[in-house]
């Protein structure tokens, strides 16, 4: 029982990192109909930069601070100046396609390239912003320790903040037309192009808090974030890559899983329970857990 | 298609004549570029023809490397029936793939197929069969005696590695001039059209899959043979990156381009390495210049020419004309 109840917690502050990344994919997918991958490139590139702030100053929530402007610039800076130019060069022929999954491909690369002249790559470590060392209680410790739980609690705000962002102001009434129907919300009068870079920039910026936390009780290095890109991905694609209440609940679902089968089963299993869930979402329910009887749009 | 035999087999004489001349380290980098020539087959053939994208190639060659050391070291089975191994299990494992990829649009696909690349190796890192992190041995053997005391080991690895080339990009091409070929540029350029003309498009897609996933695995043990092991390090996520560059490159869907992207793609390292060099040898320089060059690389080729250097010259022939 107590074995339970730990798994859970702790899937449950695995999830909510997970929910981050995917959260991020979800929102550039919506505006952009493009699968970022170089989403990974540019938390990793802002959690170095925070790594820089909170190593010199040894402040976590500096770094965090840093770290989330980094990301939202990079966001912004990807839309404006890389994805406007692919899509004006819009191509025909074979690679239509493949053209702009290729092309955020080639970004994550040249990120990765950028991190490594810079920073090289052996591993480097944050010091976390609270202790590792599981709660205990009376004479028990469980492995559950207050980062766990700062995690789970600062993905709620950030949520919280997003939701509120969405639902109530002017902005997010507009990131949400232009995602639903951006011909008839230029319409309306909504500057979808611009509207576009901003949710670049906040997918941007939920990017790097992502990879500042998983960066707190792991290592970082130029390809520390990889495996964080795929199970974001899969948690979107459990959600339906639509939804952005669907790929937090799926990050979640995922999180609790996968930390499951790492403490019931072993490591060893981990990935390949990760990609079991994706092709089973895939081939059983390939719109999600959110869909509503509504047909994948291309 | 005699004559196409015909031009394969001048090739493969003239490539034994070249073998001859040159030094020891080209010829090595001959073999890599077979290597590569056949595994970016694999990429024209799935994305140019069919129109589906894989990131999982390097996966794939891993799944190729694997079967052909296993069967290698534990059947002690001759080594023409190892490649043979590689061809089939990766070919079984494409279609197993493909089924799940075929019901799968752009984004989709093309996130599974990452996962892939970022997972195999992991997975091949956890199990003891497979020989954990420093992987396990996959050793052809010497070249036969009578070919004399001046015949090394590097000569043996190309005469393979490009008989292999030659034989697969001889198939492939006959595959895409085929019905088959004609059916999936069909199901690419419009996939509603090409059912209404009574194509199964499912099940081409998943032939697709699989014709691909066996090229890439027999580039797979090609290129274990070139480094004599297979390691989850040899099949990274950064090589599953360089083939979808080499492809674009190439042009994504033609296939004798796919020699100039091989080219490419083994000439970048040595660039790199004369420009570090030049630049002062930094260690971090060393390492992630070549992944610097080939973004750049895929990024400008995405933007200015996604459909291949060839594209431009032929539309500005068009507009002449």
């Amino acid at each position: 029982m107590q074995k339970l109840l730990e798994t859970f917690l702790i899937g449950l502050s695995t999830g909510s990192i997970y929910a981050l990344m995917s959260l991020a994919l979800v929102l550039v997918w919506r505006s952009t109909r493009v699968v970022n991958f170089a989403q990974a490139g540019q938390a990793m590139l802002s959690t170095y930069i925070g790594f820089e702030i909170s190593t010199r100053t040894e402040i976590f929530w500096l770094g965090l601070l840093f770290a989330i402007a980094a990301g939202a610039l990079l966001g912004a800076g990807v839309d404006y100046f890389f994805m406007r130019v692919l899509f004006k060069h819009a191509v025909s022929g074979p690679a239509a396609v493949v053209a702009p999954v290729i092309a955020t491909l080639g970004l994550l690369g040249l990120i990765r390239s950028i991190v490594g002249l810079i920073w090289g790559g052996e591993f480097k470590t944050i010091k976390s912003p609270a202790s590792t060392d599981g709660f205990t209680f009376g004479e028990t410790t469980i492995p559950f320790s207050a980062l766990n739980l700062l995690i789970i609690v600062t993905v709620f705000v950030i949520l919280i903040i997003l939701a509120i962002i969405f639902q109530r102001t002017n902005l997010g009434l507009s990131l949400r037309a232009s995602a639903y129907a951006p011909e008839i919300a230029q319409l309306a009068g909504i500057r979808t192009a611009r509207t576009r870079t901003i949710g670049w920039a906040i997918a941007g910026g939920v990017g790097g808090v992502a990879g500042m936390l998983v960066t707190a009780s792991n290592f970082l290095s130029p390809y520390s974030l990889d495996l964080l890109l795929v199970f974001g991905f899969i948690a979107a694609v459990i959600g339906g890559l639509e939804s952005m209440v669907g790929s937090v609940v799926g990050a979640l679902i995922l999180g609790i899983a996968l930390t499951f089968i790492l403490n019931y089963i072993g490591t060893s299993l981990v990935f390949i329970g990760g990609f079991a869930v994706l092709i089973v979402v895939l081939l059983v329910k390939p719109d999600g857990i959110m869909a509503r009887g509504r047909a994948r749009r291309a | 298609m005699r004559k196409k035999l015909a031009l394969f087999i001048l090739l493969g004489w003239v490539l034994l004549l070249i073998g001859d001349r040159v030094d020891e380290l080209r010829v090595y980098q001959g073999a890599q570029i077979a290597m590569y020539t056949i595994a970016l087959a694999s990429i024209v053939l799935l994305t140019g023809y069919s129109g589906q994208v894989s990131l999982g190639n390097g996966a794939m060659m891993a799944v190729g490397g694997y079967s052909a050391a296993l069967t290698l070291n534990n059947l002690g089975s001759p080594v023409w029936f190892a490649f043979v191994m590689a061809v089939v299990v990766s070919a079984l494992f494409g279609a197993f793939l493909g089924a799940a990829a075929a019901r799968l649009s752009g984004p989709y696909l093309a996130g599974t197929t990452l996962a892939l690349a970022v997972g195999l190796p992991e997975i091949a890192n956890q199990f003891a069969f497979l020989g954990g992190v420093p992987g396990i041995l996959f050793d052809v053997g010497f070249p036969p005696a009578r070919f004399g005391e001046e015949f090394t080991q590097y000569k043996w690895f190309f005469w393979i590695a490009s008989f292999i080339a030659l034989l697969a990009l001889f198939i492939t091409s006959n595959i895409l001039q085929s019905r088959y070929g004609r059916t999936w540029r069909a199901i690419r350029s419009h996939s509603l059209a090409a059912e209404l003309s009574g194509v199964n498009s499912g099940r081409m897609k998943i032939l697709a899959f699989t014709i691909s996933s066996a090229l890439a695995g027999l580039a797979g043990a090609v290129m274990a043979m070139t480094i004599s092991l297979v390691a989850p390090g040899a099949y990274t996520l950064s090589l599953s990156f360089a083939l979808v560059t080499g492809a674009v490159l190439a042009g994504v869907s033609s296939l004798p381009g796919v020699v100039f992207g091989a080219l490419i793609l083994v000439a970048i390292p040595e660039v790199a390495d004369v420009l570090a060099t030049r630049w002062g040898g930094d260690e971090n320089l060393n390492n992630y210049l070549p992944g610097l060059i080939v973004s750049v690389l895929l990024i400008l080729s995405v933007i200015f020419t996604p459909n291949g250097p060839g594209e431009k010259l032929k539309s500005r022939h068009h507009k002449k004309a």
